[in-house]
């Protein structure tokens, strides 16, 4: 079992680097291996929204830098993170770059999925996920947002299992791991 | 005094995108009203520090902000969330004064139905109360390719003899008139300073025919789309399988 952390932090937050560790810390705990990815370090082009991914290199963004390696890591790990400040109810930029070159992940062909036009699936298999943002205090509608977008995520991810959660800036250390432990049990549980 | 407006283009798809269409009809009603319009492409602008100087400059003078971008992931694009960050920070270094503005954006979505747009929509309207813009209201657009291939009045002029009860005429027709028409008010709105009539947003929350239909149009244009360019065996391909 393997894990992909998505740091989607700007490069001066200082609660991020934590979340990190204690979800690196706790998956260690039981055997889970697997890497973080500081976006903000990393050169990912934006997506084009030319589709070329689904069409002229079926599975592969045209554009041949990190964001590639980042599709494959994504779709090879068993447990996926997204962390990210919260930004407008939404992720941040760092973050969004390197989901937008994700869409080779799914087919170009829509289905119905729940009701409604999704896309098919490529491959047989996606990883649970988790998404964590952080806010410096509580704002009651970035975060009824934040938890629906994830909600709306875990749909075009086709993720057998998803949990959000919200760390304020100010939230202590046992708090930060009790929520860390909520979304990991939920991810774990629901999986056996 | 004239008014000004600051259309802000997010597609990077340029000119061939709905983002771009749309956006710049509503440009081109605001002008109809003489209201002066900069057009900046974020793709473009955002590259430039100079550009970012000038669309700053541009949105410091508007009284009417134009936001039009393509929805990626059930939410904005990469470039659209950086350049929301690029003018909250202007915002807050003083660089864009306390006047009243409004916002008015416009969330194209591929799929058919309009609400996958809420959340995009949602977060634009914090972006607005973030920076003590006046949200004047969102416009979810679904299957917004159509918007890519034709303007809303081409459009409007290539249904105009059809019968009420041709299925062009309900598929293409009648939403398009549906959305003039709520462009139209919107800007009549926006113009006098004023917010977009909830009701007259409302109008737009139709899925204009059964999804399934949909489907198959959609998962033809992929497959001709491959077969021009000999990749249809290819399409299901999982490069990035675990071995």
């Amino acid at each position: 079992m393997s894990y992909l952390i998505l740091n989607g932090m700007q490069s001066n937050d200082s609660i991020i680097p934590k979340i990190n560790k204690f979800i690196a810390e706790k998956l260690q705990e039981h055997d889970i291996k697997g890497e973080i990815l500081n976006l903000h370090e990393k050169d990912i082009k934006p997506c084009l929204g030319c589709f070329k991914c689904w069409v002229e290199t079926p599975g592969i963004c045209i554009i041949d830098d990190f964001g590639r390696e980042v599709a494959e890591k994504m779709i090879q790990s068993d447990y996926l993170f997204y962390i990210t400040p919260i930004k407008y109810g939404g992720y941040s930029s760092e973050l969004k770059k390197a989901l937008d070159r994700s869409i080779g992940l799914l087919m170009p062909f829509f289905r119905i999925f729940h009701d409604e036009i999704h896309h098919e699936t490529r491959y047989d298999k996606y990883p649970n996920f988790s998404v964590i943002g952080t806010l410096d205090e509580p704002n009651k509608e970035q975060e009824e947002i934040f938890t629906n977008l994830v909600k709306r995520n875990s749909l075009n991810n086709f993720a057998p299992k998803f949990t959000s959660q919200i760390i304020y800036t100010s939230d202590d250390e046992q708090t930060i791991k009790t929520k860390i432990d909520n979304s990991l049990r939920i991810m774990g549980e629901e999986n056996d | 005094m004239t008014k000004h407006a600051t259309f802000l283009m997010c597609s990077p798809r340029g000119e061939k995108s709905a983002s771009y269409s749309l956006g710049n009809y509503v440009s081109s009603l605001l002008e109809d009203r003489g209201i002066t319009v900069k057009s900046f492409h974020t793709y473009k602008t955002l590259k430039n520090s100079e550009k970012i100087e000038e669309m700053i400059a541009s949105i410091n003078e508007s009284s009417i902000i134009i936001l039009s971008s393509p929805l990626y992931i059930d939410s904005a694009p990469y470039m659209t969330i950086k350049l929301m960050d690029t003018v909250s920070t202007a915002k807050q270094e003083g660089k864009i004064n306390d006047d009243k503005r409004l916002l008015l954006a416009i969330s194209c979505a591929g799929y058919l139905e309009y609400y996958h747009n809420n959340i995009a929509l949602k977060i634009y309207k914090q972006f607005a109360k973030k920076n003590d813009f006046t949200w004047a209201g969102g416009f979810p657009i679904g299957a917004a390719g159509t918007f890519a291939m034709h303007t809303v009045p081409g459009l409007l002029e290539q249904v105009a003899q059809l019968p009420e009860d041709d299925v062009r005429y309900q598929i293409y027709g009648k939403p398009t008139k549906i959305l003039d028409s709520a462009f139209k008010t919107a800007v009549e709105k926006i113009s006098n300073g004023e917010v977009i009539p909830k009701e007259e947003l409302l109008k737009l929350e139709v899925v204009v025919m059964p999804l399934g239909s949909y489907i198959e149009g959609g998962n033809k244009n992929w497959i001709d789309w491959a077969e021009k360019i000999g990749t249809v065996e290819k399409l299901r391909d999982k490069p990035y399988e675990k071995k």
